[in-house]
């Protein structure tokens, strides 16, 4: 073991992982925290203490950027650069390249969580940052896709594992994502305020082109390659089928693209758009599924495994849940499902049994496997990755719950009519009913976050007892 | 090639990492077959529904009409008949739900005030539609139920009425907005006169006052303040003007309620005679709300939240 150590810490760049690491549990902490203060400002609008840097409209980009690019991004670059090295044995290319994309990304999350607070926003739902961070993020990408791909053409192996083939088309479908969506004016060369380059409904649809294929290659295709290269390691299984992983890893990227439109059904875009959108999103089923099929089969046979291992359980419950998301996602793309759910906070509980049940799980789950190894020790307490397991899982089933029951009772309420033509209920009473749920939302929340910070603890303490030096040679020897 | 030996399934051969590999196991064939059942289920949809591009037009799809009535620039009403789209669905929910309104509304608009207000059934409908448009237009102001807020807007379920309660002025109120305010008299007098004069409007719903300088005030009011000529020489108000009574001891503008000491309830109405008041704005209603939705909303405010007079 110990010759093992030293070689692989003289062969791979770890120090960038161990980097990436600790900031996927900071941001973690600080995206989660911040989601569940606004959770609670919607279930009680006093919490805005009428401090305008603290309402909801400023925090919840802070949120979601906070927990999409500080703690799934920096997930991402971490496994990424850790299953690029493992799998085509060879360091990471580029040298320094790669602390600058450390660097570059963990500014461009500050500075967009400032300008938030501050009152600064393109308007554009997952990407509010103005024009200044969008070109940092344009360099810090655009240098990641160089040293991932410089990485792969140095490989020692003849072929490229699946794991890479989705982290590749995560870093290229995001640059491409976030250069178009991103293309704006700036009102002068001294103001950070921009227009779109887009109007209108062409606005609305390269926002939306954005914003769903940011769910389908950051965090979907991209936490599938972590699935791909953690759940065979965790389980000391083969991949299930070679066969399938192609199948749906063309399929899948082939048809996400078609898909963005069916955020705007039932507005003023061409029917056409929403037709295409809602068929492609039916179609998109089965090769989301493919990926949840050989995650499953590859664990079965380890099933025994369940029960001493949370770290298993992790990704068995994150594969479950990316299951039922994506077989939810495309029914609320068709045109009459969608007439009851949108704009309901059933869109928000399906957006956030994919986030917590998917994206968050097989992180942690990857997370509680990569970090041993990145500190050369054993995880400081299994116990307390029960604990964070059950506290996860409790946390996002009262989410999610409370998001269904408020969603579609907010969608009934709404398109209730009574003996006499007349809308049944107003606005207010539907607000008024979404209470209890808004509680119930914000409870949910704050058992997921108290997980995350069982699990800084816990990983605190692991990397306090571990050692990132290489083992000395005569101990090996 | 290595095996699997629990299954026997070969791997690609391939080995990453020591020991990632990967079996040669077929597609599920539930698996590909559901996956042709998407295909076939989107094609349907493509043959029914607008779908795809063609030059500038694009595919209308076939048997899924949609018949609604439009109502042109002119007024007039046209049938019209389209391929499925999201607006022509849209009109067509709203003409079905429209033509059951209509004739509710048609009948409050052709009944006056007094009939309606005893007639069982049309009082149904008022109390059904006037719900939810005070609840949807009114009540951002008024307050769920029309309670009002002090400082803010007027209580609409009490007796006091600042324009009038009756239908005919709820109605001209809805229609017409109202535009209350008061001058302000800071510099007009000298702050100890502006005390006086707080103090005798105090003394007129029995609030604590001073009872020499109410004396004082009294004078100021009927002359000098020319307070009086708004608010009446007993003080009563007049709804021809929006001028309120200050003996009613209802209060909206002046929190005195609201404060527990004396010196407190003087200084409210110290703060309200000085700087006057310009908040009194009800919007016009005319023009956003139809005439009979009007009728239905004076209906509503006057019987069902229980104020009219």
């Amino acid at each position: 073991m110990a010759t093992a150590s030293v070689v692989t810490s003289e062969q791979y760049n770890y120090d960038i992982i161990r980097k990436f690491t600790i900031m996927t549990l900071v941001w973690g902490a600080v995206g989660m925290l911040v989601g569940v203060y606004i959770a609670s400002e919607l279930a009680f609008p006093f919490l805005n203490f009428d401090i305008p840097y603290i309402t909801f409209g400023r925090l919840r980009p802070v949120h979601t950027g906070a927990v999409i690019f500080g703690f799934g991004g920096s997930a991402l670059f971490a496994t990424s650069y850790y299953v690029v090295q493992r799998t085509c044995q060879t360091r990471l290319w580029g040298g320094n390249l790669a602390n600058f994309t450390f660097w570059g990304w963990q500014a461009v999350i500050v500075l967009a969580a400032l300008g938030d607070v501050m009152g600064h926003s393109q308007g554009r739902e997952y990407a509010e940052m103005e024009w200044p961070i969008d070109l940092l993020i344009e360099v810090v990408w655009v240098v990641y896709m160089a040293i991932f791909i410089g990485t792969l053409m140095n490989r020692k192996q003849p072929h490229i594992y699946v794991a890479n083939w989705f982290y590749l088309s995560f870093i290229l479908a995001t640059a491409l994502l976030h250069t178009f969506n991103n293309l704006a004016v700036p009102i002068s060369l001294f103001s950070i305020k921009s227009y779109s380059l887009f109007s209108g409904a062409q606005d609305a649809m390269t926002q939306w082109w954005y914003g769903h294929n940011a769910v389908g290659f950051f965090l979907t295709a991209a936490f599938l390659g972590m699935m791909y290269y953690f759940v065979p390691k965790q389980a000391g299984k083969p991949v299930y089928s070679y066969r399938l992983s192609i199948v749906h890893f063309w399929a899948l990227s082939f048809m996400y693209m078609w898909a963005g439109s069916h955020h705007l059904h039932w507005t003023a875009i061409p029917d056409w758009t929403s037709t295409l959108a809602a068929t492609f999103s039916i179609m998109l089923l089965l090769p989301s599924w493919g990926g949840m099929i050989n995650g499953i089969m590859t664990l079965s046979g380890a099933w025994d495994k369940l029960r001493t291992d949370p770290i298993m359980r992790f990704m068995i419950v994150a594969l479950s849940f990316y299951g039922m998301s994506t077989f939810e996602g495309p029914m609320m793309s068709l045109k009459d499902v969608n007439a009851l759910s949108h704009y309901t906070d059933w869109t928000v509980g399906h957006v956030h049994s994919g986030a917590l049940g998917w994206v968050a799980m097989i992180s942690f789950g990857s997370l509680y496997h990569l970090i041993p190894r990145l500190w050369n020790t054993q995880v400081y307490s299994l116990r307390l990755i029960n604990v964070h397991f059950w506290l996860a899982t409790i946390g996002v089933l009262l989410y999610i719950t409370a998001m269904w029951i408020s969603g579609i009772m907010q969608g009934l309420m709404w398109r209730a009519f009574d003996d006499f033509g007349n809308l049944q209920y107003s606005f207010a009473e539907s607000v008024a009913a979404m209470h209890p749920f808004y509680a119930m939302r914000a409870l949910g929340g704050a058992f997921f976050l108290t997980g995350m910070v069982v699990m800084c603890y816990n990983m605190y303490k692991t990397i306090n007892q571990g050692n990132t030096e290489a083992a000395p040679v005569a101990a090996a020897a | 090639m290595s095996q699997d030996k629990a299954k026997s399934v070969s791997t690609t051969g391939h080995v990453w990492d020591e020991n990632l590999q990967e079996l040669t196991n077929p597609l599920p064939m539930w698996w590909v077959w559901t996956f042709y059942l998407t295909i076939i289920f989107s094609i349907i949809y493509w043959i029914m529904y607008p779908a795809w591009p063609i030059g500038t037009s694009y595919t209308k799809g076939v048997g899924n009409t949609i018949t609604y009535t439009n109502k042109k620039v002119d007024g007039s009403e046209e049938q019209k008949t389209t391929h499925w789209n999201m607006r022509s669905k849209l009109m067509s929910e709203m003409n079905a739900h429209n033509a059951e309104q209509k004739q509710w509304f048609d009948k409050v608009a052709a009944t006056p005030y007094e009939e309606v207000s005893k007639n069982a059934e049309l009082m149904n409908f008022v109390n059904s539609a006037g719900k939810t448009l005070f609840s949807d237009n009114c009540a951002p102001c008024h307050q769920a139920g029309g309670v009002g807020k002090i400082g803010f807007s007027p209580n609409l379920v009490d007796d006091v009425w600042i324009y009038g309660g009756t239908y005919e002025k709820i109605q001209e109120t809805i229609t017409g907005g109202r535009n209350g305010m008061m001058p302000a008299f800071k510099g007009v007098l000298p702050d100890d006169k502006l005390k006086q004069v707080a103090n005798y409007v105090l003394s007129l719903s029995g609030e604590p006052h001073d009872a020499e300088a109410a004396k004082a005030g009294d004078a100021i009011f009927h002359n000098e303040g020319g307070c009086a000529v708004c608010h009446g020489a007993e003080g009563k108000g007049n709804p021809d003007l929006g001028s309120a009574n200050l003996t009613d001891k209802n209060w909206l503008w002046a929190n005195v309620p609201g404060q527990s000491t004396a010196e407190g309830k003087l200084d409210e109405v110290v703060k309200l005679v000085s700087g006057g008041m310009s908040r009194g704005k009800m919007p016009v209603w005319g023009g956003r709300l139809k005439p009979e939705q009007i009728k239905v909303l004076t209906l509503y405010v006057h019987d069902s939240l229980g104020g009219g007079k």
